[in-house]
């Protein structure tokens, strides 16, 4: 991530949190937090509790950010950011939680009053995390159809430029789901799952290796001990969990979208084009 | 191959409660975000190292990430870190912790280190890495803090024990881990119970004496690497072999230990400029000496021959250490142990209250006078150590004492006092561990150790990454004393102050010497004459100067 992404990547953040930007030059932002950014981001749970049973005037905190490492100007007092400080990966961590779950409309600007279906998606993005003593990830991004099961992937992407609305627009009217969230939700965990099963297995085999070398070391280290000790058992548990080797599915976030099937199977031919 | 599969159901548990109750809806500019900031935080690879990016204020320099990457891509997290002193072995530490952080593979960790480098430690990860850690000040602080800085003392103390043990660690840093040499000790018993996944020991001297020395540190980090105990010591203890002339036991510890030295960095250090001192005693001051000389070869016991090195060594330091040693020998006079029997420590006391001054912190004054900068003086004992602050105040100079006895913050505080508002900062030799001054750089060796690793130890105190000028080594030394043929005929032989740190150890390690400080008290003593010192003196250092020359062989080949 570079500076430039960071900055625009805040600006973002605080605009779609609903806070206003009280200045923004190429090297700083200053923004005027809301109540609830407040309580999200600056950690002072007494203050709140106190304004609250009192019933004093809250005052949410505005933050300044410098995100150009050149800037020098004490005038400007403020947080220097960059990728790896504290402050952005908790901004980070704040975007992952509230940006969890959606649930969306296509907006159709229909010439004539005609009654126009949308069809509903369940999205769900994925982290797939291959790990052992070492660890990599790889993100999915699928979507399933709830009324005939099309499994979608790159869903993301489709997805993205949509004109997409929290309210439905005159003159649409949302299918109902044949298939139910989770068992939707289950279809598309099965289909990450024989996706993985595909992947090559090197690097699992490779480190169930490392694994038993390690156990052969330690069982022969207690090989002349009359009795095990108790420390025999906490390090054979210790190669367990360090080296055996383990898929995990962290869902990212996922919702409900309702698109027109004609806005989706253009989509569609559209990736599949390109 | 059949690969366990693990599914994190939170999620999905969240989502259905918000179907049930219709929202609240995140956010669509929010939703992509969260989509965004994932894809691109991405970690692709298994290789490669991901802390360097994470770190805006710290450039590791090459070697230290070299030592990263091979740890977890090769070692699999589990290895001694043993870069010659001054090398970076924290920044290494530090970049492997990070590595692992950001990578979720660790999350609790438990990092033991002295005491006198608790908050130090702590501080340097804060600061330089990002990473939270906490000194140990509280119990609640193990089970509720994720990464923790503690002294082992504190920690295998009842009621941390305890609690300690029960946690799951998945990472645990040990500095100064030689002091794990000996698996018979408490200490090596606690670290060998913890629960742990990744461990990185660090040491300046993995081995320092004995064979059986890396035997045991290597089998806390992996157990069977080197063999069980019996094995190991049929295999190379039995046969005289040292680490260095078995290549196969070589190899085997090379898997799980690194280790830099200076020149292999490429960097650049500052020069070491030595001086040495000769003092002249007083009058009075020789009286003493010689009156503690002439015990020697009275057929005395070896105990005693031993109280009267000590006495001697005292001498050439200050009249308030030998009085402190006479005094704890008259206490112990009623129940015989003591060495000296009264009728020879009274006259020594006479003569002890007529020293009216001391040369060499005379010579001390007019050399802090003349640098006029900020100084670091050595001693060996405590005495010393009070009279010379006492007497530097007398003539207007402020001084900090330190002794390796402080408590944490008071250590620290010593620190920053020195560094803001003392001119000079008087530490005994149990201090000089573990406490970095690199924005000092003259240091007065008030009196010398015998260990030859200790006066390394203290050297780089401020010899070390971040020195930015040559570094000025006194040296003082009292003519016609023990201390000249400690320091002529033996320092100053195989050239110690010039040598760049590290190099002493190797060639200690490979004499194996088993205890060098032994061995000079042996020749000092026994010798019936200065001709014979001498010459079991230069006995000593051509060895070292063989073995050295040895090296500079390999190292051309």
């Amino acid at each position: 991530m570079q500076q430039t992404d960071i900055h625009q990547f805040l600006k973002r953040y605080f605009l779609a949190n609903n806070c206003s930007i009280v200045t923004e030059t190429s090297s700083y932002l200053t923004v005027q937090l809301t109540i609830e950014l407040d309580k999200e981001l600056m950690n002072r749970p007494f203050y709140w509790h106190y304004i609250e049973k009192t019933g004093g005037e809250a005052t949410p905190a505005s933050l300044t950010f410098i995100t150009d490492p050149a800037f020098e100007d004490d005038s400007v007092q403020g947080e220097r950011i960059h990728f790896g400080s504290p402050r952005l990966h908790q901004i980070f961590a704040s975007t992952q939680k509230l940006g969890g779950f959606i649930h969306l409309y296509e907006q159709v600007a229909s010439a004539q009053p005609t009654n126009q279906p949308l069809h509903p998606w369940l999205a769900l993005n994925i982290k797939v995390s291959y790990k052992c003593d070492r660890k990599k990830d790889e993100l999915l991004s699928l979507g399933i159809n709830l009324i005939n099961g099309q499994i979608i992937e790159s869903f993301h992407e489709l997805i993205i430029n949509q004109n997409l609305s929290s309210k439905i627009s005159d003159y649409c009217f949302t299918l109902s789901p044949f298939i139910k969230p989770k068992s939707a939700i289950a279809r598309l965990t099965s289909y990450v799952t024989d996706y993985v099963k595909a992947q090559p297995t090197e690097w699992a085999e490779k480190a169930q290796e490392r694994w038993y070398e390690d156990l052969a070391l330690l069982d022969h280290f207690y090989e002349t001990a009359e009795e095990l000790p108790e420390i025999y058992m906490t390090e054979k548990t210790a190669l367990q969990e360090l080296y055996e080797p383990t898929i995990l599915f962290k869902f990212i976030n996922g919702g409900l979208f309702y698109i027109s099937p004609e806005t989706m199977s253009r989509q569609f031919n559209k990736t599949q084009a390109g | 191959m059949k690969v366990k599969l693990n599914i994190d159901e939170t999620w999905e548990a969240a989502f259905s409660t918000k179907l049930e109750q219709d929202g609240p809806w995140s956010a669509w500019d929010l939703y992509k975000l969260a989509y965004e900031i994932e894809d691109q935080t991405l970690i692709s690879e298994f290789e490669g190292l991901q802390s360097p990016k994470h770190l805006a204020d710290l450039t590791p320099l090459p070697h230290q990430l070299e030592v990263a990457k091979q740890v977890v891509e090769t070692m699999n997290g589990k290895a001694i870190l043993a870069d010659e002193v001054g090398l970076g072995k924290t920044i290494e530490a530090g970049l492997i912790l990070k590595e692992y952080m950001i990578r979720g593979l660790v999350k609790k960790v438990l990092i033991l280190v002295p005491a006198s480098l608790v908050s130090q430690w702590a501080m340097e990860l804060n600061q330089k890495f990002y990473i939270p850690a906490v000194p140990q000040r509280k119990s609640y602080v193990w089970d509720q803090c994720d990464i923790v800085v503690s002294s082992i003392d504190t920690a295998k103390r009842s009621p941390h024990r305890e609690i300690v043990l029960e946690q799951d660690y998945d990472l645990i840093i040990i500095d100064e881990a030689h002091k794990l040499k000996n698996n018979k000790t408490k200490n090596y018993e606690f670290v060998q119970s913890l629960k742990k996944k990744f461990c990185l020991l660090l040491t300046a001297t993995p081995i320092q004496n004995r064979i059986e020395e890396i035997f045991n540190l290597v089998s806390l980090l992996k157990p069977g690497h080197l063999g069980n105990k019996d094995y190991f010591e049929e295999l190379f203890s039995a046969k005289k072999r040292s680490l260095q002339n078995d290549e196969h036991l070589k190899e085997l510890v090379n898997k799980v230990m690194i280790r830099n030295r200076r020149h292999d960095t490429g960097i650049e250090w500052t020069k070491r400029i030595v001086q040495t001192i000769p003092v002249e005693f007083s009058p009075k001051e020789r009286e003493l000496y010689d009156a503690i000389t002439s015990f020697k070869g009275n057929g005395l016991h070896p105990s005693s021959a031993f109280s009267i090195l000590t006495l001697q060594r005292e001498a050439c330091s200050s009249r308030e250490a030998v009085y402190m040693t006479l005094k704890n020998m008259l206490e112990r006079q009623e129940d015989q142990n003591s060495a000296l029997t009264e009728h020879m420590i009274t006259p020594l006391m006479e003569l002890l209250q007529q020293v009216p001054q001391n040369a060499k912190a005379e010579k001390v004054l007019e050399l802090v006078q003349k640098i006029d900068d900020k100084v670091i003086i050595f001693t060996e004992y405590r005495a010393t150590q009070l009279y010379l602050q006492w007497y530097l105040k007398q003539h207007g100079i402020t001084s900090v004492p330190f002794r390796g006895g402080f408590k944490r913050g008071k250590k620290d505080w010593m620190k920053q006092l020195f560094e803001s508002h003392a001119q000079v900062f008087i530490a005994t030799e149990a201090g000089g561990e573990g406490i970095n001054l690199q924005f000092c750089h003259h240091i007065i060796n008030y009196d010398l150790p015998w260990n030859p690793m200790r006066l390394e130890q203290r050297i780089g105190r401020v010899h070390r990454l971040g020195q930015k000028h040559d570094v000025h080594i006194y040296n003082l030394a009292i003519q016609h004393t023990v201390e000249e043929h400690i320091l002529k005929l033996l320092y100053e032989k195989i050239n110690l102050f010039e040598r760049v740190v590290g190099e002493l150890d190797d060639i200690l390690t490979k004499l194996d010497l088993k205890n060098i400080e032994e061995h000079i008290q042996d020749i000092l003593f026994h010798s019936r004459s200065e001709g014979e010192i001498k010459i079991k003196m230069e006995n000593l250092t051509s060895i070292i100067q063989y073995e050295d020359s040895e090296e500079d062989q390999h190292a051309a080949n």
